[in-house]
């Protein structure tokens, strides 16, 4: 059976839209890092050169070094949010109780208020506890809000999957951890692979968070590359 | 069946990758929380001992500089020559906080303060001053008093040693660098700047949507306006001549003044005053790309910087008012809960030094800041012969047209007065 | 199982309750304590509402007000339209390649920033549209293009959180979308419904809880959001969280605590809303449950 002509259209809009959606972005960024002198009215940059990558893989610029941290506490977070997120997302997916309202709106506490806020207060209570300046503290304090947008992710993956499943494997004499590796897990995996990846991104992307528990000693990329991008004294 | 096998086989590889990246990076982090072991000087010990044995402290050891990083010519300076300068003659390992904002950096000890957080802390040296340093002091997060008791302090202006942006400055930061507003344009655009205020104004008119400033708080758009303030301070002749102290009668007419000249101005600025620049890239970005014509900074060879790096146009030139231009010092300060106070009093004293400010006025053209008194005859040929870029001008020009930075207060006033009877109207 | 169902219900919800109430509440507990007078930096400890109270007068706090529900509802809107379209149509692609799902996610892992600064450079008045309009003849210099950015409208903002946040909704209608596959669009084909009647009463239910729930985060996420809002905004009105921002570091400390009630509110109105969408689009669509994902 043919696809009706309406759709193939929006097919082929969307196809175009989502690879100018992502190609555009990132050739211009590589366009401007790549460009000396690109002013008015030239439409391509009047001067070309590598002077700027040379100088973010050169050792004064600590990228390496900070990108490696980056990295380390993107996935430390994305393990931590994961393994808290699984059973809560289990839980909010399969059963129904009188609290699930409040327990939802409290996972999305962190989501809805304004950063500045919970941050600053975060910080307090860090020093407080001796978890500044450390990887850990650096990766609970992203914790709050990779955790959310996780659960509530793996909570998606979880409803799509009917409990019976799992049930029958139990009756069948599966132990649990049969269970996990032979119908849960499978199952979620693709769900759990984009929680997964959008914690990782998060925890990628802080900079106020890593710069306040960080301090001197857990130097991320965004901080090097936000000192380099905005400066203003 | 198979295929699931495969997969789960991969996720099983990916966690235990992640679990022992986490173990592993547990111990590193463990590690280096460990600050250095050795105890950190008290202001009070320092006034009791000898600068040797400061130094002999401060050797071996490391210490954590919150520096400025927006310019990839001063980290590259610093991180490269400074470090390895005071590595070989103080034996101390100089290591860079990137930052962008010093405000963030006040906020942290601020914050680490109020939750009793007196030692062991990560950042031992800031580069500050003005407005920032007020808060500082005022919130307690400075080591000091110190900057009269180093040797180099000699060097410096006795203004800069008292006050900073009319704080009394008591000995907590230590002056470092020297600055001066400029304004840019570029010849090909306006090969005729208007230099003075009143000439600023008429230009202006004869030129609407060419013209724009940084929004306050800005620090550049902040000092643009506090010059046509100190201009009708400085005219206003009742009560005596103006003496640079806050008086809330010379404010009030002064900054109606200032008010009226801004909003006389405003709709045939850049926008027609509608929205402002609120930081100095898009001004930058908004001068490069000719659509305004002139721009700001409080360093004297920002825009020799830009031409060499082919952000502006080469023939782009500075020029100051001919009623002069506000000149002010940058400082460096001890956090009170720094690790190694020592550390940083040696590379304070030594980033004041005549060798190092010759060196970093040849490698980056910063204006020289010392006095010339304390100098030999060589350094002061050096000085003179310190090479400009193509749109800095000379420091006795400079120094010529020099203004000093009028009481805080009368920036905190004027930027809430901006913000209500200007920007809001 | 030898523990009750509640208890292991409560058990498995621990860990990330936990984070959130300990990690997260205490945090903002503290900070909420400050807008209500205690641990002021200025050295006060006591209990006071003036803070609050002096919010009511500030004439800038409505503007700003207006001005963010205005862009945020609009961006979110847009993106919640874009993104579900976008989603439907890549629908039968998703169905054949896994690089669809990539392709999304790459608009995602790029920095708000990032794609402002990407934005600049194309639609800024001195930007690469206007240079083609200037090398066309169209116009003589840069004051003679269309202000995109910076403008009344907040245009720039707009299409720069539409850029990233349509992706993003596409990305959770096209989870929801691969799991319920094409029977229910099927079951109505057969049964005699047109494409319109099938989409409206078929699909757009079906998918409505993710565009829901993703709209309702990017909604949140946008109202209190500041990097873009300062780099593609005014300086006056600004959007909430900027004015948030900048009276949270200004130098004279005692106006601190006055920018965390104004953060508070911000999460309080928020929240607010978030509760009426989600009450009017059951009403509309008739959910059960409009919240599931």
């Amino acid at each position: 059976m043919k696809n009706p002509t309406p759709t193939k259209v929006l097919e082929a809009l969307a196809i175009i839209a989502i690879t100018g959606l992502t190609a555009t972005p990132l050739a211009l960024l590589a366009a401007r890092s790549l460009a000396q002198s690109w002013y008015w009215p030239s439409l391509t940059p009047q001067v070309w050169s590598v002077r700027a990558w040379k100088y973010v893989f050169s050792p004064t610029a600590d990228v390496l070094p900070a990108l490696a941290t980056s990295l380390s506490v993107a996935m430390v977070v994305t393990l931590f949010a994961v393994i808290v997120a699984l059973p809560a997302a289990r839980v909010l997916a399969w059963e129904e109780f009188r609290a699930k309202r409040a327990v939802i709106f409290a996972l999305l506490l962190p989501v809805l208020t304004p950063p500045l806020a919970a941050t600053m207060g975060v910080h307090a209570l860090f020093l407080r506890y001796g978890l500044t300046d450390t990887l850990i503290g650096v990766a609970l304090s992203h914790l709050t809000l990779t955790v959310p947008y996780a659960t509530l992710m793996l909570t998606g993956s979880f409803s799509r999957l009917d409990p019976d499943y799992e049930a029958q494997a139990r009756t069948l004499g599966a132990k649990t951890i049969d269970v996990w590796r032979s119908v849960t897990f499978p199952a979620i995996a693709p769900g759990l692979a984009v929680a997964a990846s959008f914690a990782f991104l998060i925890s990628w992307s802080q900079y106020l968070t890593t710069l306040l528990i960080g301090g001197a000693r857990i130097v991320t990329l965004p901080l090097t590359l936000v000192a380099f991008q905005w400066g203003r004294r | 069946m198979k295929t699931i096998k495969k997969k789960h086989l991969f996720a099983q590889l990916l966690f235990s990758t992640f679990g022992a990246l986490l173990f592993s990076q547990t111990l590193i982090g463990c590690g280096n929380t460990a600050p250095s072991s050795r105890s950190a000087l008290t202001a009070e010990q320092f006034s009791r001992s000898r600068w040797d044995a400061v130094i002999e402290q401060a050797n071996g050891g490391e210490i954590n500089f919150a520096m400025w990083s927006g310019d990839e010519a001063r980290n590259r300076y610093y991180q490269n020559t400074v470090a390895a300068k005071v590595k070989q003659q103080y034996g101390v390992t100089l290591r860079f906080l990137p930052t962008n904002d010093v405000a963030d950096i006040v906020n942290k000890l601020l914050n680490e303060k109020g939750a009793g957080k007196t030692s062991g802390g990560t950042i031992d040296l800031v580069w500050i001053n003005g407005e920032n340093f007020r808060t500082a002091k005022q919130g307690g997060v400075l080591w000091g008093p110190f900057a009269e008791a180093l040797p180099n302090i000699k060097h410096f202006a006795e203004d800069a040693r008292q006050r900073d942006f009319g704080t009394l400055v008591e000995g907590y930061e230590a002056p470092y660098q020297r600055a001066q507003f400029v304004i840019a344009y570029d010849t090909a655009r306006a090969p005729d700047p208007p230099r003075s205020i009143e000439k600023l104004r008429e230009w202006i008119k004869t030129h609407p949507g060419r013209f724009t400033y940084l929004a306050p708080p800005d620090f550049t758009g902040s000092a643009f306006i506090r010059h046509i303030l100190l201009f009708y301070l400085k005219r206003d002749s009742t009560g005596g001549a103006f003496d640079g102290k806050f008086d809330e009668q010379r404010y009030q007419r002064a900054a109606a003044a200032t008010v009226a000249y801004l909003n006389e101005i405003k709709p045939h600025l850049w926008r027609k005053g509608e929205t402002y620049p609120t930081s100095p890239k898009e001004a930058d970005r908004l001068f490069a790309n000719s659509e305004i014509d002139f721009t700001m900074s409080y360093g004297p060879s920002f825009a020799s910087e830009h031409i060499a790096r082919g952000e502006y146009p080469p023939t782009t030139r500075t020029f100051v008012f001919g009623e002069g231009t506000i000149g002010n010092y940058s400082y460096l300060a001890v956090p009170f809960n720094a690790s190694n106070p020592a550390g940083a009093l040696v590379v304070i004293n030594h980033l004041m030094s005549p060798p190092h400010s010759l060196d970093q006025g040849r490698a980056l053209g910063s204006l020289f800041p010392l006095l010339p008194d304390g100098l030999t005859t060589e350094e002061r040929a050096a000085v003179v012969a310190l090479p400009l870029g193509p749109a800095t001008l000379p420091a006795a020009e400079l120094a010529k047209h020099q203004l000093s930075e009028p009481d805080a207060q009368y920036l905190e006033r004027l930027e809430k007065d901006w913000r209500e009877k200007v920007l809001k109207q | 199982m030898l523990l009750n169902f509640t208890v292991r219900r409560w058990l498995m919800l621990a860990p990330a309750l936990a984070v959130i109430g300990v990690l997260f509440a205490g945090g903002l507990a503290l900070a909420a304590a400050q807008s209500l007078g205690y641990f002021a930096p200025t050295g006060e400890n006591a209990l006071t509402l003036r803070h609050y109270v002096s919010l009511v007068d500030d004439r800038e706090i409505y503007a700003s007000l207006w001005l963010t529900l205005k862009l945020a509802t609009a961006a979110t809107m847009i993106s919640a339209v874009a993104g579900s379209a976008l989603a439907l149509g890549l629908r039968e692609v998703a169905r054949r390649s896994r690089t669809i799902n990539l392709l999304l996610q790459i608009p995602l892992s790029v920095p708000h920033l990032a794609m402002a600064g990407a934005l600049i450079t194309v639609i800024a008045p001195s930007g690469l549209l206007a240079r083609g309009a200037y090398a066309l003849g169209f116009i003589q210099q840069p004051a003679d293009f269309p202000a995109f950015i910076n403008d009344r409208y907040g245009a720039g903002i707009v299409l720069s959180y539409v850029l990233k946040e349509a992706p993003f909704i596409a990305l959770m209608t096209l989870a929801l979308l691969a799991r319920l596959g094409d029977e229910y669009e099927q079951a109505a084909r057969v049964l005699g419904a047109s494409a319109w009647q099938r989409f409206r009463h078929v699909t757009l239910p079906l998918v409505a809880p993710a565009v829901v729930s993703s709209s309702l985060m990017v909604f949140a996420f946008i109202f209190g959001a500041f990097e873009v809002p300062f780099i593609l905004g005014r300086p006056f009105p600004a959007m909430l969280s900027v004015v948030a921002q900048q009276r949270y570091l200004d130098v004279n400390l005692a106006v601190r605590p006055g920018a965390i009630a104004l953060a508070v509110v911000s999460a309080l109105v928020t929240a607010a809303l978030a509760w009426a969408y989600m009450r009017l689009t059951r009403a509309l669509i008739g959910l059960e449950r409009p919240f599931v994902l």
